[in-house]
């Protein structure tokens, strides 16, 4: 099938290639997923509706990166309508989730990511359809599709509720932070494109981009140990939970050799970092391509890093610094680490793309003006949002633990937050602050929720802890 | 150099009420309950971790700036009150030109006004009385309801929308200040604490956060407990029956569990903790009297309860281990679980004296003895629970809840509801011609509301068309008839 796709398509490089492969493709896929489905003898179950999903999802991320390069119009309708159907068979997901669990799906780190996904695909067709921002898949569904990769990943079943978990107030509070971070994601989304219209050098990008996967980087060798390995946390494949050595003491396995290998991941990306800096104080031009290339290397470097890690992680048995013996470990005991990586990948593949395609995305984007006045009303949205989810927060906080505020970890982070994002709407309102400064402000507002969202949870536990 | 001549006091008021002030506090904030999570907290964290984190100089150095508790260290509190007065002083400069928009809407512009608004358009029109009638069906067909400013011929069109999303910045800033409040109230009158209670015991008694005991005016009586599981064994529900005593006289009755608190007075006790006390709660036995075997009967004991197995004797619990192990000639619990249990009874009987026997549950679960009427035989057993409670005292919460609904209406109303004016009035331009000068101000949104503002032009114009084609028509009919 795909071969004849091929054949048929290779002789008129038209803008129905891209499409017609895709669409070939997905009836592929979906074909062997179906005969699958049907020999295992469960049709309708969660991970067969995911798994269409993660076709569907795929494919109007193919589609929409295709219009992001070359501007072809039909590559965006046939995006929306696999973004659509994706849409449609993850709501039966979520629903069937839903039913099968009796609750919302919300209290562990695989349902939330369920419905992180759901919110972004919902706002994405939200966005494309009311403010005709087209591009804005290129950015949103590849984050979609990652994280549904992720979902694949991390342990599935329906677990019982811990009694604190028990109350619609979380439901609603968790809720509103999904969307409310998917809010910021999008303004940061289109604040970023805000920088690309209004000409910020792409230089400037690498240096942002360099900093990023600096910080993921520096992140993980926290976890480094002396004798070269990665400390990961062991986990209990028969309990499917991490493993405890003493109480709040994690059980933590050396992976070997992957310590080393991700330093030197460390390094690569640091290289172009100290080449920008090289080349703008003395004002180098040829330092920059270097940068550039050693950017490309650095990105090679993380894919092989990420298979790597994953290979080593997903099965075998390792030996912990604590205590004699073996253990084995799990993507799922990681989910940060991982998603630190697919991160960083995915950001450093953003910045190939504009390296090597700024002038086709510049006239694909809608204009500079258009981005910033976007930019502030997705935030016009988030921000009540925000609010509305710290207050519901506070309530279900004063009803299980009879304090609506105790300042810990996680609802401080929310408050700045919000005080973050309240700053931008001062400064825009009563200052004026339009265009670069304003999109600055947006990007930190979405780099404090990433740290809410994964370091504080990852850094700092609270009483959020089992979130 | 003006600014400098000004007096101190207003000049401080300036400082204080200006947004860069605002934006600075802000940030202040945000870097320091950035530090306060990053910084281990004293209440919170125990202080041998404290000492095994950070090093005696640092933790002394820590402790002077208040940095182990940043959240209720003086310099926090004053850089949120700092924050208020911020708010209120600015809301406080601002807030007079706001609230005459609201209160006098502008109704009838002037000539300057006329020149001067950005947007505003002049259609030239046959008469003053038409052209105003046409833009009032215009305004209609758009969902607006216009009013007359003016009296007899000479009269104009004002229609607005939204007039009250003018106020939604004070609205957001008071709710704030509601919430600041209801905070501070909870800070310094309010309190939290812990009551831990027994089956049929009950208390009056709390143990406060900072290690004090508080005694309330009423007591609480536990009448039951207990934790329901999944079929995996971790739990899924607590739930403890409890009971407000006052004056001895039970007033209030409840069964609370997680989420699902028993409110008295004010006061909230939450269900937070469930777990066994590692003493006993009560053991079944069988007695045998050795007169007569066939008189046996089951008894039930509690801890320091007597029981009287006929007119002559009783018994009671005298010793309990949960889970027996003989170290040297020593017997210890190995745990708080009843893994096994040994019992020790006491018997008192008039006739034969009084005797102590062990029954032990796992081994010898019968007891017999010479000197005691009855031989006992152990059936099973009840370990002794407890239920944690968690008590709160938080007058200020409805200051805070009322202040949250505040802040989504006044948010609503900021980020979605436009405060949008039109004006239609009847002028003669500067070359002597009668037009309807039309136009329209909005309070943000500009960009799209010009959008909305072109169409209601368009629709005057129309009906300004079909006027004339009327009038013809008229005319027309008239000329037949003549």
């Amino acid at each position: 099938m795909m071969e004849r796709a091929k054949a048929e398509s290779h002789p008129v490089p038209s803008g129905n290639m891209l499409t017609v492969l895709v669409s070939l493709c997905v009836v592929f896929l979906l074909f062997t997923a179906f005969l699958g489905a049907v020999k295992r003898g469960e049709l309708f179950t969660e991970q067969n509706l995911l798994y269409v999903a993660l076709i569907l999802y795929g494919a109007a991320t193919v589609l929409y990166l295709g219009f992001g390069v070359t501007g072809i119009h039909r590559y965006v309708q046939a995006a929306s309508l696999a973004t659509w159907l994706g849409f449609l068979t993850n709501t039966l997901a979520v629903g069937h989730r839903w039913y099968i669990a009796g609750h919302p799906p919300f209290s562990s780190i695989y349902e939330m990511l369920l419905s992180f996904v759901w919110t972004l695909a919902a706002l994405t067709i939200f966005v494309e359809r009311r403010y005709h921002v087209q591009v804005i898949g290129t950015v949103t569904m590849p984050i979609a599709t990652l994280s549904v990769i992720l979902i694949q990943l991390l342990p599935s079943e329906v677990r019982p509720l811990v009694p604190a978990l028990q109350s619609t107030w979380l439901h609603i509070h968790v809720s509103l932070a999904m969307l409310a971070y998917a809010a910021c994601a999008v303004s940061f989304a289109l604040a970023m494109m805000f920088l690309i219209q209004d000409r910020l050098r792409t230089e400037t990008f690498l240096a942002a981009t360099s900093a990023f996967l600096l910080s993921v980087y520096i992140g993980i060798a926290t976890r480094f140990d002396p004798s070269g390995g990665l400390r990961l946390i062991a986990w209990d494949a028969q309990g499917k939970q991490e493993i405890f050595f003493a109480e709040k003491t994690r059980l933590m396995v050396v992976v070997p050799e992957l310590g080393w290998f991700f330093f030197l991941v460390l390094a690569a990306v640091l290289v172009p970092l100290v080449l920008y800096f090289w080349a703008t104080m003395n004002r180098i031009g040829s330092a920059l391509t270097w940068a550039n290339r050693a950017f490309f290397v650095g990105a090679l470097l993380q894919v092989v890093a990420l298979i790597a890690f994953i290979l080593r992680v997903r099965e075998g048995v390792y030996p912990s610094s604590q205590v004699e013996g073996l253990f084995a470990t799990n993507l799922s005991a990681s989910p940060f680490i991982l998603a630190g990586l697919v991160g960083g990948v995915f950001a450093s593949m953003l910045y190939l793309l504009l390296l090597w395609r700024r002038s086709d995305l510049e006239r694909m984007l809608p204009s500079a003006d258009t981005l910033d006045v976007l930019t502030y009303k997705t935030i016009g949205i988030g921000f009540p949002l925000l609010t509305l989810m710290i207050a519901a927060g506070a309530y279900w906080a004063n009803r299980t633990w009879g304090s609506y505020w105790s300042w810990d970890p996680k609802e401080t982070w929310a408050l700045i937050t919000w005080l973050v994002y309240a700053g931008y709407l001062h400064m825009r309102i009563t200052r004026g602050w339009r265009g670069r400064r304003a999109a600055y402000f947006a990007i930190i507002g979405f780099a404090v929720v990433l740290f809410t969202f994964f370091g504080v949870t990852y850094l700092l536990r609270g009483l959020h802890a089992y979130a | 150099m003006a600014s400098q001549h000004r007096s101190i006091p207003r000049r401080i008021w300036k400082t204080l009420s200006s947004v860069a002030t605002g934006i600075t506090l802000l940030i202040l904030t945000v870097i320091a309950s950035a530090a306060g999570t990053f910084i281990l907290q004293r209440p919170l964290t125990d202080p041998e971790q404290m000492l095994k984190a950070y090093s005696p100089a640092t933790l002394r150095w820590l402790d002077a700036g208040q940095l182990t508790d940043v959240f209720h260290s003086w310099w926090f509190v004053s850089l949120l009150a700092l924050l208020c007065l911020n708010i209120v002083f600015a809301s406080l400069e601002r807030f007079p030109t706001v609230w005459r928009y609201f209160s006098r809407p502008y109704r009838r512009p002037d000539a300057h006004f006329l020149t001067g608004l950005p947007l505003h358009v002049e259609i030239p029109v046959r008469s003053t009385r038409s052209g105003v009638e046409a833009a009032e069906r215009a305004f209609r067909r758009l969902g607006m309801k216009p009013q007359h400013v003016g009296s007899g011929e000479e009269f104009s069109l004002y229609a607005e929308r939204h007039r009250f999303a003018r106020l939604a910045a004070y609205v957001v800033h008071l709710s704030l200040l509601l919430i600041l409040g209801g905070g501070i109230v909870d800070a310094i009158w309010g309190y939290r604490g812990y009551m831990a209670l027994t089956l049929d015991d009950k208390s009056n008694a709390i143990d406060l956060r900072d290690g004090t005991k508080k005694t309330l005016p009423f007591t609480v009586r536990c009448d039951g407990a207990g934790q329901e599981n999944y079929a995996d064994g971790s739990p899924r529900r607590w739930w403890s029956r409890l009971a407000v005593l006052e004056d001895g006289r039970e007033v209030k009755r409840k069964e609370i569990e997680v989420n699902e608190p028993l409110v008295y007075r004010g006061l909230r006790f939450f269900q937070s903790g469930y777990g066994s006390t590692g003493q006993v709660g009560s053991i079944r036995l069988l007695a045998v009297s050795k007169k007569d075997p066939a008189n046996s009967h089951e008894l039930v004991l509690h801890p320091g309860e007597n029981v009287s197995l006929d007119g002559d004797t009783e018994v009671r619990l005298a010793a309990f281990v949960p889970d027996l192990v003989i170290n040297g000639n020593q017997i210890e619990s190995r745990s708080d679980q009843p893994n096994n249990p040994a019992i020790q009874l006491a018997i008192r009987s008039k006739a034969a004296g009084d005797t102590r026997l062990w029954l032990f549950a796992n081994f010898q679960a019968f007891a017999h003895s010479n000197s005691s009427p009855y031989d006992f035989k152990y059936k099973d057993l009840a370990m002794g629970y407890f239920t944690g409670l968690q008590v709160s005292y938080e007058p200020g919460q409805w200051a805070v809840w009322a202040g949250c609904i505040l802040m989504g209406i006044g948010l609503m109303m900021a980020f979605y509801f436009v405060h949008i004016r039109y004006w239609a009035v009847p002028v003669n331009d500067g070359r002597g011609r009668l037009v309807l000068w039309v136009g329209a101000a909005a309070s943000k949104n500009r960009e799209q509301f010009e959008e909305r503002f072109r169409r209601l032009v368009r629709e005057i114009e129309q009906e300004l068309k079909a006027n004339t084609a009327a009038e013809r028509r008229v005319k027309a009919a008239a000329l037949v008839g003549a």
